[in-house]
């Protein structure tokens, strides 16, 4: 897994769709090979945060970076060459393609091939790897979307409620992997499962209606789950 | 009762305009842009209310052509009844061609549409050929006999008939914009939910809509076989479907002066452009992707609202937002 | 009815048949892909029969003429996705609708001023005729129907055993996640658009010995190209293959039995279809609207 550079840093972001706005000057940070968590209702526009992110969307005004490069007005496609991968939420993986295919589509634009590092963190891919991604467990699709995107050699990861809907042994060896992870790329995590949360996260963002209303970095108040407070 | 007054002179006063043009402009344009307001009118309501997209608008244009045409060339000599028979029988066409069509996606209902023009086409040149008299068309000039206060048969009366029609026709959309139906339909094409949400039959709505616009079509396709005392299968050629399509958003989809400052910016530019050049279809393909690529807003989009801020132009428009 | 009839019948419905599926092909493929009815594939069609016919004319050449035929397509369907298609992908598909009608409004247009409204005759590749099953049939319509099928098998391959048909089935389904993973997208698209393209002109030009080359031909074969799309089933290559070569027979058997029926019946067929399975044979009805 390759080295982590930089910062990734978000600064007055404002995003709608539309008319309709729906993040209001957003500052947050995230420092090299952290791990920092994004918390929020459904609809506080954690999903809208990442997307603009990964480049879907365009912000009216704001500024995101990584390291000191601007990330702004990239199409996504470069981004996600340049490492900024992001594992979308609702865990879409293409229900007609197998999991190899879907794997060596997520490595093809990269050109790297190194699946091992994927089958060590998900060992149980590679007894699927024949299988449609549509007749694949929740949890078995939310492997195959980290697997992908680990496989463009990301720096920053951006990840949208990896554990929604999936049984408390999945979201275990998740919450493992995501330590694994932590220190090799930078790590943003959208997640409600607070536990999971306190476990990992080096700080933790709360978002309220799109804008954030608190940022939590004492460790303590992390693992004890205080976040809830603000929600 | 100041409302309604002001209602009336919202249809009467762009139609005052057109009628005073009959004394400067020439007969046939004046003509013409009436006859294809109209048939702009029915391709603005289904895509501007509606969201169907028809290139198959030729197809219910001859429909009502044909029905004049086989009334005045066999039976009658009525221009009056002429034009009633093709309304009906161009509302009988899109009933039942609706009761498919209507069920279809977007994507599909367009492409079907386009066909049965062809369709519709290749039936009145070839395979009713011996009742329509293929590429020669049916010629009825001669057999239309005068009508009492307007004269039908004659230009300088039919002008102005076509000037009532008009009026009428735009009147009554004007109305269904303001009823639940007008809603209905405008709920149909945001979200098709919703409308069964409300209570109301989508299909239903849609069908109705669809009737409603076609058979207006099919009067246009009346009042030119009547206009000109012939009808042939040109009307129907694929070639010209895009035609009410582009009037429609070069004047601007969706709104109510859009057809007819349309039409005459069609008509207009037609007149002109075919004088100088033969190739006039070129230029319609051409004008219809540069408006496209510009915003497709059309001509009344862009000076609706500059003229409301000139003029402090009447009330504000009714809400249409979606 | 003659024996000899029907088999030359059937081998007359397999070469129509293979000309609207490749015209019916790219079609399909650009509305899988980019939620696009590219309505200007007809216009490359007619681009791809003209440019043939004046290269045979020129240098007495055939089969390099058509070649000539799909590569002008192909570039002039290049030059349309790159300043047209390439700003409106977003847009829902009514908007990119109307605009590529007025694309191949204009083009026809443009060919009527080039090459007048006169139909051209095409020299034909083959001349030969063949013996099958004791009937006597054109060797070049065995070749067209031989070439849709190599087209197909091509496709598919491409479809199911390339990196970029990976890609391509992958983005029919979300394109979004396709770029999430660092594919080109837009690249993607050209290529898919400049393909359908040149198949479109091929259709064209191994239709211009069948036929005469004419400023209409798009437009004649517009309502077979959307039967065909829409037994189908938009998005489709399967169902586009079945159906053309459905609607080919349905025409030439069709006119066997009663000539001006022929081109009604296909449509007949359509609306049957339509109301029994409003998305085609072979359509999804997931796609997003
Ligand atoms: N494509 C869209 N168009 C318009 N509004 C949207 C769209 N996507 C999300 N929204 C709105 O933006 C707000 C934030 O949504 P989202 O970012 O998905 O929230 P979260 O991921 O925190 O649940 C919501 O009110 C939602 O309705
Ligand atoms: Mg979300």
């Amino acid at each position: 897994m390759s080295h982590h550079h930089g910062a990734l840093s978000v600064e007055g972001l404002h995003v709608a769709y539309g008319e309709a706005q729906v993040l209001f000057d957003v500052h947050l940070t995230v420092p090299p090979g952290g791990l920092v968590a994004c918390v929020g209702r459904n609809g506080a526009g954690k999903t809208t945060l990442l997307r603009t992110i990964a480049g879907f969307l365009r912000p009216r005004a704001g500024q995101v970076r990584y390291g000191d490069v601007d990330l702004v007005g990239r199409k996504p496609y470069e981004l996600a060459r340049m490492g900024i991968r992001y594992v979308q939420q609702d865990k879409r993986v293409f229900a007609d393609l197998t999991v190899r295919e879907n794997l060596r589509l997520a490595s093809s634009a990269t050109g790297d091939w190194d699946w091992d590092a994927v089958f060590r963190y998900f060992p149980r891919l590679k007894a699927l790897l024949d299988r449609k991604g549509g007749y694949l467990s929740g949890g078995e699709r939310q492997m195959l979307m980290i697997g992908r995107a680990l496989l463009g050699r990301p720096k920053v990861l951006l990840v949208d409620e990896p554990t929604e809907g999936l049984a408390p042994a999945v979201v275990e060896q998740l919450g493992g992997v995501f330590q694994e992870l932590k220190g090799q790329a930078t790590i943003l995590l959208v997640e409600q499962n607070l536990p999971l949360v306190g476990r990992v996260a080096d700080k933790v963002y709360a978002v309220k209606e799109g804008r954030v209303v608190a940022e939590i970095t004492d460790r303590e108040a992390i693992r004890s789950a205080a976040v809830e407070a603000y929600l | 009762m100041n409302g309604r007054l002001r209602w009336w002179a919202g249809v009467l006063v762009p139609f005052a305009l057109l009628a005073a043009g009959r004394w400067v402009l020439p007969l046939p344009f004046v003509v013409e842009v009436l006859i294809f307001s109209v048939y702009t009118m029915a391709c603005n309501f289904l895509l501007g209310r509606v969201g169907f997209i028809s290139f198959g608008q030729p197809a219910y244009l001859a429909a009502g052509a044909y029905g004049t045409a086989f009334y005045l060339y066999y039976f009658g000599r009525d221009p009056l009844v002429g034009i009633l028979v093709g309304l009906a029988s161009g509302a009988v066409f899109s009933a039942l061609v609706g009761l498919v069509f209507v069920r279809l996606r977007s994507d599909y209902f367009a492409l079907v549409n386009l066909a049965l023009a062809v369709i519709v086409y290749h039936l009145m040149q070839k395979v009713l050929a011996p009742i329509t008299k293929g590429d020669n068309g049916l010629w009825f000039l001669d057999r239309m006999s005068s009508t009492p206060l307007l004269d039908l048969a004659r230009p300088d009366g039919f002008v102005w008939f076509a000037w009532l029609v008009a009026v009428g026709v735009w009147a009554l959309y004007k109305y269904l914009d303001d009823t639940v139906f007008g809603a209905c339909c405008l709920a149909t094409k945001t979200n098709e939910d919703k409308v069964k949400f409300l209570g109301y039959h989508d299909f239903k709505v849609r069908w109705t809509a669809f009737v409603l616009a076609n058979t207006t079509a099919a009067l246009a396709g009346s009042l030119y076989g009547v206009y000109f005392g012939f009808v042939s299968p040109e009307m129907a050629s694929a070639a010209r479907a895009a035609d009410p399509v582009v009037v429609t958003i070069l004047g601007g989809t969706g709104t109510l002066y859009g057809p007819l400052v349309g039409a005459v910016a069609f008509v207009g530019m037609k007149d002109l452009v075919s004088g100088v050049v033969g190739n006039w279809e070129f230029f319609v393909g051409l004008l219809l992707v540069v408006i496209m690529l510009a915003g497709e807003r059309g001509i009344w989009g862009t000076l609706e609202p500059w003229l409301r801020r000139r003029l402090v132009w009447r009330r504000p428009a009714p809400a249409l937002q979606e | 009815m003659d024996a000899n009839l029907w088999v030359s019948g059937v081998v007359y419905g397999l070469s129509m048949g293979s000309i609207f599926f490749l015209l019916a092909a790219g079609l399909s493929l650009c509305f899988g892909l980019m939620r696009i009815i590219s309505l200007d594939q007809l216009l490359y069609y007619s681009l791809g029969a003209y440019v043939a016919y004046q290269v045979n004319v020129a240098t007495g050449l055939t089969w390099p003429a058509m070649v000539c035929g799909a590569l002008a397509a192909g570039a002039l369907s290049w030059v349309v996705e790159r300043w047209v298609f390439d700003r409106i992908y977003a847009r829902e598909i009514t908007f990119t609708m109307i605009t590529s009608f007025g694309i191949l409004v204009a083009g026809v247009g443009a060919i009527k001023y080039v090459w007048g409204l006169v139909p051209r005759p095409m020299g034909i590749p083959v001349e030969a005729q063949v013996a099958l099953l004791g009937v006597n049939v054109p060797v070049y319509r065995i070749i067209v129907i031989g070439v849709a099928l190599a087209v197909y098998g091509l496709i598919q391959w491409v479809l199911n055993r390339t990196i970029v048909g990976t890609a391509i089935r992958a983005a029919v389904e979300d394109v979004d996640q396709v770029e999430g993973l660092g594919v080109d997208v837009y690249r993607l698209f050209t290529g898919t658009f400049v393909g359908a393209g040149m198949l479109s002109g091929l259709a064209g030009a191994l239709h211009g010995p069948l036929v005469m080359v004419d400023p209409q031909m798009g437009l004649e074969v517009v309502p077979f190209v959307f039967m065909v799309v829409i037994i189908g089933g938009l998005g489709s290559l399967k169902g586009t293959l079945v159906s053309a070569f459905l609607v080919g027979q349905v025409v030439s058997l069709g006119s066997l039995i009663y000539a001006p029926l022929a081109q009604m019946a296909p449509f007949a067929a359509m609306l049957l279809i339509l109301l029994w399975k409003p998305t085609g044979l072979y359509g999804s009805a997931l796609l997003r609207r």
